[in-house]
């Protein structure tokens, strides 16, 4: 029963956060650990562009919370990488989910900038000949690291779509999650506390 | 010592320049050829007279692109490990020339052109050369038509202007 009541606490604390949404349903990403069978909440995402004069966000139907029995996943720990062309964005948008983080009272285990990747390229200044007139092109990537810790599924969910649905453009995330498992039952006594005492010397 | 020496051969050199290139029938004239593609002509528009305006894109060079310049297309396929790259630069060229055609003669600057998630946002500075129904008809036109073309929603956000920002005279 906490797990539900922590989810309605997200929701109503991300409520107050939230400006506008767009209509849609709950937009569940899989926040499975592999092995158990999770309920995967994906509702489709309907299609709806106007012209700029005339949008407005309209609030439709309020997004459904499921009541389940089944426990909760819980995650030892969520990494988000996010990868821009701009370190100025990217420090804006570590500000935004660090603050985000905080008011829904998510653990921040570290924020760290991983090293730029550069790549480059020479390529041939003119389309024939002229093999001395090379021009260079590189591309770079900046990365930053949020780590978080100890959370449960449902925290996991709504924290993670909050700050995907603000993902700045040209910015792109890849989140990586270890979850936390019941040892099976089979092996959480040793084998040979519960032998026959009669061994023979082999 | 070298230097006066160099001096003293360099002056008579100077004056045989100066008769060669005055007596224009001696063929003695000395050519240098270059390549022609030594200097870097990309996105440039060379110094002139003083009269031609410029924008602020238009007047900073591709290399000064992340230090005074922003990206004109945004997007994550030339980041490391992500793909599409040629595919989303083909959608952006087709883009731009397709808002050229279609709000002909009222683009004050380039388009910035970003894609969020599925969608595609086109922002553009327009002149205020039409009346604001025609603009109207003609975003929904192109939004309609770029969206069934690449099957995500388009959003074109335009501003007007009375005229084109000039930042500098070259």
């Amino acid at each position: 029963m906490a797990a539900p009541m922590a989810y309605r606490r997200a929701v109503c604390s991300l409520a107050r956060i939230f400006v506008g949404i767009t209509k849609l349903g709950t937009k569940g990403l899989s926040a499975c650990g592999g092995h158990r069978d999770c309920r995967i909440t994906r509702s489709h995402v309907p299609l709806r562009w106007s012209t700029s004069f005339h949008t407005g966000a309209v609030f439709s139907s309020p997004s459904s919370i499921r009541v389940t029995d089944e426990p909760d996943t819980l995650f030892q720990k969520v990494s988000v990488l996010v990868k821009g062309h701009d370190r100025a964005v990217l420090d804006s948008y570590e500000f935004f989910a660090t603050m985000a983080a905080k008011e829904l009272g998510i653990t921040l285990d570290k924020v760290f900038e991983p090293p730029k990747y550069i790549e480059r390229l020479t390529l041939l200044k003119s389309v024939h000949i002229f093999k001395k007139h090379m021009v260079q092109y590189e591309m770079r990537t900046h990365y930053r690291c949020i780590e978080l810790s100890r959370l449960t599924g449902s925290t996991a969910q709504v924290y993670l779509e909050y700050i995907q649905r603000n993902l700045p453009e040209g910015v792109a995330m890849e989140v990586s999650k270890i979850a936390m498992e019941k040892v099976p039952e089979h092996i959480l006594e040793p084998l040979w506390k519960n032998q026959p005492t009669d061994r023979t010397g082999q | 010592m070298a230097a006066p020496l160099s001096a003293a051969k360099a002056l008579p050199l100077l004056a045989y320049a100066r008769i060669s290139i005055l007596c224009t029938t001696s063929g003695n004239r000395a050519l240098h050829l270059t390549p022609g593609c030594c200097k870097n002509q990309a996105a440039r528009i060379r110094v002139g007279k003083g009269d031609r305006p410029l924008t602020y894109e238009q007047a900073y060079h591709p290399h000064d692109i992340a230090h005074y310049k922003g990206w004109l297309s945004q997007h994550t396929s030339n980041l490391q490990g992500e793909e599409g790259a040629a595919e989303r630069t083909v959608e952006d060229v087709f883009i731009r020339r397709f808002i050229f055609g279609t709000f002909h003669g009222c683009q004050a600057n380039e388009l910035v052109i970003k894609r969020r998630g599925n969608m595609l946002i086109v922002c553009a500075l327009m002149l205020q050369k039409l009346p604001p129904q025609k603009f109207y008809f003609l975003i929904g036109y192109s939004e309609s038509l770029l969206s069934h073309f690449y099957k995500c929603p388009v959003k074109l956000e335009i501003q007007t202007l009375q005229d084109k920002a000039v930042y500098k005279y070259l």
